[in-house]
């Protein structure tokens, strides 16, 4: 965006930096008071947001129109996303697990019924599946390095018998696989950290006008 | 073990570690003064993403791009979901925006503010419409799949969605030509379930870097069309429409602190072994 | 009766919801019930969306009433920005029907709130930096290949790895496009036997995890 120019939009604009420095001031420097007033800003507005756009307005919208409507069946989630509320009674926290039971319910019958297919079936099907005809020596490699792989670093996770003799084989080399897996997690991650942090540096450089904005 | 008795790997091991935050971030500044360019290697997955798009995509289809990704996640996920959006938009494709985190509006807001030359020759509630926040749960996304008007019976704005044109035949999943998920955690494991399975609407994943490898099985099968691989996969999406941007200047900085992490897993498995012989 | 109600009831309740989703899936578009059982489903996760909120705000209350020292002040802090934020945000949903149309809620979401978030999110960029100085060691094979892949992937997601050699963004896509493949997919599967196992647990009553604990159970 540009640099605003806005009276509001440039104090805002420093505001921001001053609590982005507030907040590195404990990593770059050590815990100090600055940083706990800036932690603190965000948690309240954290939680101002989330109440305003979750439990407020949305709600709001999604019950106000079918109730006017005539729907009063739509009082019953009503009462029992209240009911919820109860988890911070310890007396009467039993009233909390009827509305808990309907989100566990739904979450594990869609669930259950979801990873069916794309994660059981489908990734089954792709690891046995070869390679088209005509598919050089590469791709072969490939598809016995993902079969024998996933086979390996699943029976790693088969804690029904002792991993002994060839068992013990497969799956260490399951450990090798899994372990070349999570390095590349690894390295994923690191990109995904550095990005978030060169964000910042940025913006650190953008509100002095050192970079364009 | 006094200081003149400690190797010089074992002084290194004992720097305060805030010489190396301070290294990082002043490392990470350097790119955006002195910008160096390195040309970008489409990934596969990235340009099945944009293939996907451009074939599947036609003049009128209703695309669903789902935000969610929080602001705190923009510098990875924004660049990719603007260039899809500015995509789409080319291929005439008409936008639903919604989204599972509570500070959506904001985000919702930058991707218009980024992409405004594309959207001024758009018309809110015929070429695209904002229907705002739902909650981050698959119950939700289920339910959006089978009926859009049970969980959003306005727009963000308050219209009911019968008065706004390009919603007029749109209510389930068979409606959606496809999905587009910017994702920071496994809300693009729900549209997969509850989307892509039952209904067999495409679904592509814009997401953080290490949904890149969290999705990889998904796309390998073809469950997933394509993927964007976080700031890496916005920069080879900026080259693939043509229009280099934050992801692009970004790189640099992304250089300079990928260099400094390989240097010092290098130097700490050296001294590591170093120290070892000793 | 009351043991009843607090207990066998809400297996019932759960192990009835959650049959109700799966079969749904072979009837998929066809069931008003299972339809009406998300949309309660989404409203009651919404309402309850703000428990934490209010547990977290009733201890910065109790910091506040206890004058807990060295904290009370930010407690009391957090508080005034709290209602100052919601305050405004209500103010414009009640006029507009968008929070975001209220000034002074879309600056403070705006401003300090999104240059918070993201700062906050990205400390972690520091704490990779140092945890490769200082904990990454090639102790054994495992940790070797951990580091040898995790060093290719990084090399490859730079531009830079190409200049340094070619060969780098050839086996760093090899890791990235194949390498990985069997572990992540190794966790799905595995993960997702996990979920029909601990599903099948939560339908026959057996996981109580959830539900909590009672004074006088």
């Amino acid at each position: 965006m540009p640099y605003p120019t806005a009276p509001a939009d440039i104090f805002g604009l420093w505001v921001a930096w001053l609590l982005m420095l507030m907040i590195y001031s404990y990593p770059l420097y050590k815990e100090n008071p600055a940083f706990r007033f800036a932690e603190h800003t965000y948690i309240g507005l954290m939680l101002a947001i989330m109440l305003v756009r979750t439990s407020i307005t949305t709600t709001i919208n999604m019950v106000a129109p079918p109730l006017m409507k005539g729907r009063v069946d739509y009082i019953i989630p009503i009462i029992l996303g209240f009911m919820m509320y109860f988890l911070l009674s310890a007396r009467y926290r039993w009233i909390s697990r009827y509305p808990i039971a309907v989100l566990v319910g739904a979450g594990f019958g869609l669930g259950m019924r979801g990873v069916l297919i794309p994660n059981i079936l489908k990734q089954v099907i792709s690891t046995i599946t070869p390679p088209a005809t005509g598919a050089g020596a590469v791709d072969w490699w490939n598809y016995i390095y993902i079969a024998i792989g996933t086979i390996c670093a699943v029976m790693y996770f088969i804690l029904t018998w002792e991993h002994k003799g060839a068992m013990g084989y497969a799956t260490r080399l399951g450990r090798w696989i899994i372990m070349i897996g999570l390095g590349a997690y690894f390295g994923n991650t690191v990109l995904f950290r550095m990005a978030m942090l060169s964000g910042r540096a940025q913006f650190f450089l953008q509100v002095l006008k050192i970079a364009p904005m | 073990m006094s200081e003149e008795e400690l190797t010089f790997w074992e002084k290194l091991a004992r720097i305060d570690r805030r010489v190396f935050y301070w290294i990082l971030f002043i490392g990470l500044m350097i790119p955006f003064i002195r910008p160096i360019v390195f040309p970008i290697a489409i990934s596969p997955s990235t340009r099945d993403l944009y293939e996907g798009i451009k074939e599947m995509v036609e003049p009128g289809d209703v695309v669903v791009m789902n935000i969610a990704f929080g602001v705190s996640a923009w510098p990875e996920c924004m660049p990719a979901f603007c260039a899809c959006t500015k995509l789409l938009i080319k291929e005439g494709a008409k936008i639903i925006f919604w989204g599972a985190y509570y500070d959506v509006d904001m985000t919702y807001q930058e991707v218009l503010r980024r992409c405004e030359d594309y959207f001024k020759d758009l018309k809110y509630g015929e070429d695209y419409v904002y229907l705002g926040y739902y909650p981050y749960q698959e119950a939700a996304v289920a339910q959006l799949a089978a009926s859009i008007r049970s969980i959003f019976k306005t727009d963000n704005y308050g219209t009911p969605l019968d008065e706004i044109p390009m919603m007029k035949n749109v209510d389930k999943a068979t409606d959606i030509k496809l999905v587009l998920s910017g994702d920071t955690g496994d809300v693009c494991d729900y549209y997969i379930r509850q989307w892509r399975i039952p209904y067999g609407t495409p679904v592509a994943e814009i997401g953080i870097a290490m949904l890149g490898s969290s999705y990889m099985p998904f796309y390998k099968s073809g469950v997933l069309f394509g993927m964007s691989v976080g700031v890496r996969g916005g920069a080879e999406l900026e080259k693939l429409i043509g229009e280099p941007g934050e992801a692009t200047i970004r790189m640099g900085a992304i250089n300079i602190s990928h260099i400094l992490v390989v240097i010092a897993v290098i130097l700490a498995n050296i001294g590591y072994f170093a120290s070892r012989r000793k | 009766m009351a043991e009843v109600l607090r207990r066998e009831v809400v297996y019932l309740i759960t192990a009835i919801v959650t049959v109700i989703m799966f079969i749904e899936f072979f009837f998929i578009g066809t069931w008003n019930v299972a339809e009406e059982l998300r949309t309660w489903a989404t409203i009651i996760a919404n309402i309850s969306l703000g428990l934490g909120a209010v547990r977290l705000l009733s201890e910065h209350a109790k910091n506040i009433q206890k004058r807990r020292a060295g904290v009370w002040p930010f407690s009391i802090w957090l508080w005034i920005i709290f209602l100052i934020t919601i305050l405004s945000g209500l103010a414009g949903y009640v006029t507009t029907h968008d929070a975001m149309k209220n000034p002074l809620y879309n600056w403070l979401f705006k401003w300090p709130y999104t240059s918070l978030g993201q700062t906050l999110y990205a400390i972690t960029g520091f704490y990779i930096f140092s945890a490769a100085y200082r904990a990454f060691r090639a102790r054994n094979i495992d940790a070797a290949l951990l580091l040898i892949a995790g060093c290719f992937v990084i090399l490859t997601n730079a531009p830079i790895g190409e200049v340094i050699w070619s060969g780098i963004p050839v086996i760093g896509r090899w890791f990235l496009d194949y390498g990985q493949v069997p572990a992540m997919r190794c966790f799905l599967i595995v993960a997702a036997f996990g979920m029909l196992a601990y599903g099948f647990r939560a339908l026959l009553g057996r996981e109580r995890g959830f539900y909590g604990e009672v004074v006088g159970e």
